[in-house]
């Protein structure tokens, strides 16, 4: 679903990411964990095809992203860490606007609308105007957005971030559904129980290097992934 | 705690002077003296200049009628009209709409001290447009009527008085408009309507003005003791100027304590109008059937929702929206007479009037420069179009034609008007009118190209981006250049070639640039876009 080769991104004269590889199958949830600055906006930026990259390649089912950006686009859907969506629109013409430009059919999105909109109740503020919404009502609407097209593959930064309990928990339960019906999903979190307990696999990043990755299983053994990964930052 | 807040609001208004907004690189020496000789020029040598034409006009008269107060109140009024009202959508956004009030209001600082450095801002830019009046009406009183060391001083304290007064009217009216803003459903609209009717007010006074100016000053001993009589504060006013020292102490007292009194107000309201989102009722949510749009649909439908949910954005932007009808308007009820005399003017010759009347529609297309700012506006929302299977060139696309469809609507209904009325022969009268809608075509690109090439996208306040970035600056400007590179030859070629041979070489030129504009829009912009 997801390949990553080679990544190297650097800003000035510093290595954002370096020579990073990954490979994300369908059904999996991939976690993507480091300290501040270690580079995972960067690279989530990078297969999103927001920020172009000075080395390596990206492919997205096959397709590269340097190449065939839109053909990717399509196949995806991007969640960034701080949601700033289009104030000026309510949350019904933001996720109508998705939808046009995803090619979703009417009677599609309204189903989806329906549904998504019910799960994170934001069903009443759906006509408000986007600027009036909170931080967490933002991201239930980014959700939605990127739901509401089906992707093959989300690519999320910090996605729990601002959302209350039961928002988080009917998020987790998306994912896991998401993957099962054979899709993808690569994200990062500094929630490292969260990561521990949802996802398939696991990559850990420090400055800009990958330096541990494989099945939660591979990566922390008989430790839990907190101990783990201040073992790797202590390194 | 002021001194740290009046350094970061003083950064953020002369950034732009000292950093590329593009590259966010400091400028160098050079560059900074060069920004700052065009920005002296343009306040000093044509603002500056005009005013101590008009200063120059009346002074001489009303001084040795022994009115010179009248003269200082005179001044004063235009200083006052022309700071306040120039401020007024600066001070709403600048008191009530910075992003980073939140931010300031949750740090220990007093609401007053935030209050102060935001004022400062508009005290700032008041005191730019009143003394670009004030400086000029001193000047030229101490020249003709001489510098005595009182005169002087209390001329001094008036400029300050004024800047003050200006400050004021600016923060009621800017109060004004945040309260609307906050109370009303259709808010952006309903601004820009009190906007254009200030505006239509504010140049209904200024071209009465020199009537008005110059009745005064042919009347001036009777106006003098009326206004004496009846407005006995006004004639109090003016004497600050002349150096009475007691009426200067007087001003001065009540217009620091009228400051006192606004900054208190406006401490106790600042709190509940920066934090409000909306105080209209929540709108609720019924679901209905959507038509689907296409890919470009959805993008144009986003960026007509972005100009109309922006009071700014329109005024600023989007003037031609309503100029271009009214001047369309204007041809139907004076255009043939207009015509008929500017024709008898030059000698009976109607390609003068043609050409004219061809100038004017394209130089009022210049004011839709919504394109432009496009760009810069995405500000932290770029992330969406930029991880959207869209085309780089598709969005730019759809901002261009944006300002296409604002412009050449009402720029149809013109030429058609101006079809109507001029007579002309009928290759004259079709050029006319086609190439003033090719101009808006080449505006449009001009504008959009700009608009992606010299991008701002971190803003606190989204002024910068519509008003101040070099985009805008380059599309007006550069559009007012171009029309004058139009209109200015045929005085030299014109006349040898004739009007119609010379249209026509001119809608082949705006043509091709327009084409050209184009190309590299899609290739070169949006490479850009897509770096940004």
């Amino acid at each position: 679903m997801l390949r990553i080769e080679g990544l190297t991104k650097t800003y000035g004269e510093k290595k954002a990411v370096d020579e990073l590889s990954l490979h994300i199958r369908p059904g999996e949830i991939y976690g993507f964990i480091g300290h501040n600055g270690a580079g995972k906006t960067t690279t989530l930026k990078s297969v999103a095809g927001i920020l172009g990259f000075d080395k390596g390649e990206i492919f997205i089912n096959g397709s590269s992203i340097m190449k065939n950006p839109v053909e990717c686009k399509r196949q995806l859907a991007y969640i960034p860490d701080n949601p700033d969506l289009y104030d000026f629109m309510s949350g019904i013409k933001y996720l109508n606007f998705v939808a046009d430009i995803f090619g979703v059919s009417s009677e599609e999105r309204q189903e989806k609308i329906r549904k998504y909109a019910d799960v994170f109740e934001l069903t009443k503020d759906l006509a408000q105007p986007i600027s009036s919404y909170s931080h967490g009502m933002k991201q239930k609407l980014a959700v939605i957005s990127a739901w509401i097209h089906s992707p093959r593959l989300i690519i999320m930064d910090e996605p729990f971030v601002g959302l209350d309990p039961k928002a988080a928990f009917k998020l987790k339960e998306m994912m896991r559904e998401h993957c099962d019906k054979g899709g993808a999903i690569f994200f990062s979190t500094h929630v490292l129980e969260v990561a521990e307990k949802l996802c398939d696999k696991v990559a850990i990043i420090k400055q800009g290097r990958l330096i541990k990755s494989g099945t939660m299983e591979e990566v922390r053994g008989d430790e839990s992934l907190e101990e783990v990964f201040l073992e790797l930052e202590a390194e | 705690m002021l001194k740290v807040l009046l350094k970061k609001q003083m950064t953020e208004v002369f950034r732009g002077f000292f950093y590329n907004r593009k590259t966010n690189k400091a400028r160098s020496k050079a560059n900074q003296i060069v920004l700052f000789s065009l920005f002296a020029f343009l306040m000093v040598g044509v603002l500056g200049g005009s005013f101590t034409a008009v200063a120059l006009g009346v002074c001489f008269g009303l001084t040795s009628a022994g009115m010179g107060w009248l003269y200082f109140v005179l001044m004063s009024s235009i200083a006052v009209v022309l700071g306040a009202f120039g401020s007024v959508f600066n001070t709403y956004s600048g008191l009530y709409l910075p992003k980073d009030n939140d931010l300031l209001l949750s740090m220990p600082i007093p609401v007053r001290t935030i209050i102060v450095s935001r004022l400062l801002n508009v005290y700032l830019l008041g005191a730019m447009y009143s003394g670009v009046v004030m400086l000029p009406t001193m000047i030229v009183y101490w020249v003709i009527v001489g510098a005595a060391i009182q005169n002087v001083i209390c001329g001094i304290v008036l400029f300050l008085i004024i800047t003050i007064i200006v400050l004021i009217l600016s923060c009621l009216l800017g109060w004004i408009v945040a309260k609307i803003s906050l109370k009303l459903k259709n808010k952006s609209f309903i601004v820009v309507l009190i906007a254009l009717a200030c505006i239509g007010g504010y140049y209904f006074i200024y071209f009465k003005a020199q009537i008005w100016i110059r009745e005064l000053v042919a009347n001036a001993s009777v106006y003098g003791t009326n206004v004496k009589d009846s407005a006995y504060g006004l004639y109090l006013f003016g004497r600050i100027g002349e150096g009475d020292l007691i009426a200067t102490a007087i001003f001065a007292a009540a217009t620091a304590l009228l400051l006192a009194l606004t900054i208190f107000i406006l401490s106790r309201g600042f709190l509940k109008l920066a934090t409000s989102t909306a105080s209209v009722g929540k709108v609720k949510y019924h679901e209905k059937a959507v038509k689907e749009k296409s890919v470009f649909g959805a993008l144009l439908a986003k960026e007509f929702m972005r100009f109309k949910s922006s009071p700014n954005y329109m005024l600023n932007c989007g003037f031609g929206v309503l100029l271009l009808p009214v001047l369309g308007v204007f041809l139907l009820i004076k255009g043939a007479d207009i015509l008929a005399f500017l024709g008898a003017s030059f000698g009976g010759r109607t390609d003068f009037a043609a050409l004219l009347l061809c100038t004017v529609l394209m130089l009022l297309s210049t004011a839709n420069d919504m394109a432009a700012p496009a760009v810069s506006l995405e500000g932290k929302s770029l992330w969406i179009p930029q991880s959207m299977p869209v085309d780089a060139k598709t969005v730019l696309k759809a901002k261009t034609a944006m300002q296409l469809i604002l412009t050449l609507i009402p720029m149809l209904f013109a030429v058609i008007c101006a079809a109507i009325v001029l007579q002309a022969p009928i290759a004259e009268k079709l050029l006319v009118c086609v190439l003033p809608l090719i101009f808006a075509v080449f505006s449009a690109m001009l504008a959009s190209y700009m608009g992606v090439m010299r991008p701002v996208m971190e803003w606190t306040t989204e002024i910068i981006p519509i008003k101040q970035s070099g985009a805008v600056v380059i599309a007006v400007f550069g559009g007012w250049g171009f029309v004058a590179l139009f209109a200015l030859p045929y005085l030299l070629i014109g006349q040898i070639i004739g009007l119609v041979p010379y249209l026509m070489i001119w809608a082949v030129i705006y043509t091709a640039a327009s084409a050209l504009l184009y190309r590299r829009l899609i290739t070169k912009g949006s490479k850009a876009f897509s770096r940004l």
